[in-house]
């Protein structure tokens, strides 16, 4: 049977995610409760958001993250590596295969900063991969990283460079921190990229 | 003949098959409108309970109390009968710790062989699609759609950690999910 209101598919996430308020909510509800094929559409809506679920469990994305993802990371037992180099100093780091997550916890001062960007250097410098206009968490005098495992645990002995930059009224690109990963492969094996 | 009657009544809409019910004892109505409302019960409860057993659950008692309702004739409207439902759904969610005496008495009432629904799976994803289209979303939209998703933060929590209102997290995390959609070739 055919919908004569079929639901859109955001509007479905906020249900699934209880971001819809309670008459929206109940609205909804009905409308699911007589409509298969809105029902069909919240079904791959709930494979997507398990999708992301499995995801960030496996630590395979990077991005920035909030310290509320760091705590239920810690809550389900998942095991996190977490590193910290000083503004223009550098840190010795590995990683393990018992290890679930990778965090590099880069400190500036990001006060006014309307954009930011993050962007991950080689051994000399060579930007290799940069994350645009990153989450600036408010009061925060830091930002934590999470790393892909997935590409950690593959990386053979090496060093990684993140630098966070910011731009002035003129469009400029200026330096807020760099900070130098010295990676010591402990996994089985050389590793490749 | 059973697959001519099947078909017969899958083409009925709800309120038809609640009509039929409410008629007398026709058993391939109940089982026609069993099978249809099973399914998007069950979803409702793996909303509320995320679990899915305790969904299924759910759903077989919810099916249970609007065929009796419907049988007995105190649904007036079957036009209404979503509305039924999902107030069942509510109330039995409420009182979920249902005595399994009566719950077995009433699958025996109503022939468990004919009210066992097939559920139908979840869509199956591509697990390294789904991580390339995660990972090509802007900075903010994979920030809001995993906080979401997996951390459970609310729009105001997300809000907090982005510097920006809960409206304008709901709206990036609208642009996120059409676009992840789109990303797995889903029609929108």
């Amino acid at each position: 049977m055919n919908c004569s209101h079929p639901m859109d598919a955001a509007v479905l996430a906020d249900y699934w995610s209880g971001a819809l308020d309670k008459p929206e909510e109940e609205a909804v509800e009905e409308h699911l409760l007589s409509c298969d094929s809105c029902s069909a559409r919240l079904g791959e809506v709930i494979a997507l958001a398990e999708g992301v679920r499995t995801l960030a469990r496996e630590g395979s994305l990077r991005m920035v993250v909030s310290e509320e993802y760091l705590k239920r990371i810690a809550a389900e037992g998942l095991r996190i590596r977490e590193y910290a180099p000083p503004p223009g100093g550098s840190v010795q780091c590995t990683v393990t295969q018992e290890d679930d997550i990778l965090i590099g916890r880069l400190t500036a001062n990001l006060s006014g900063a309307q954009r930011v960007d993050l962007c991950i250097c080689d051994g000399s410098g060579n930007e290799q991969l940069r994350l645009p206009d990153i989450p600036i968490p408010s009061a925060a005098g830091s930002i934590a990283y999470q790393e892909s495992m997935t590409f950690a645990k593959a990386m053979p002995t090496s060093t990684m460079i993140a630098r966070l930059v910011t731009f002035d009224e003129s469009g400029s690109e200026r330096l807020l921190g760099e900070y130098t990963f010295n990676h010591t492969r402990s996994m089985p094996g050389k590793g490749a990229w | 003949m059973l697959i001519y009657s099947v078909l017969m009544y899958e083409d009925l809409d709800d309120a038809d098959l609640a009509r039929r019910i409410g008629c007398g004892t026709d058993r391939e109505a109940e089982a026609a409108l069993f099978r249809r409302m099973a399914p998007r019960i069950r979803l409702y409860g793996l909303r509320h309970l995320r679990d899915e057993q305790a969904a299924q659950d759910l759903a077989q008692q919810v099916m249970i109390t609007t065929l009796e309702a419907l049988r007995e004739g105190r649904l007036r409207e079957p036009e209404k009968l979503a509305s039924f439902v999902l107030g069942t759904c509510r109330m039995t969610v409420l009182n979920q710790r249902r005595d399994a005496q009566r719950k077995q008495r009433l699958l025996e009432q109503f022939g468990a062989d004919m009210l066992t629904p097939v559920w139908t799976a979840m869509p199956r994803l591509d697990h390294e699609h789904l991580a390339r289209c995660v990972q090509n979303l802007r900075e903010r939209e994979r920030a809001v759609v995993v906080m979401t998703f997996y951390a459970e933060q609310t729009g105001e929590e997300v809000a907090g950690f982005l510097g920006v209102s809960a409206a304008n997290v709901r709206v990036i995390r609208h642009r996120a999910i059409h676009q992840l959609r789109d990303c797995m070739g889903v029609a929108q």
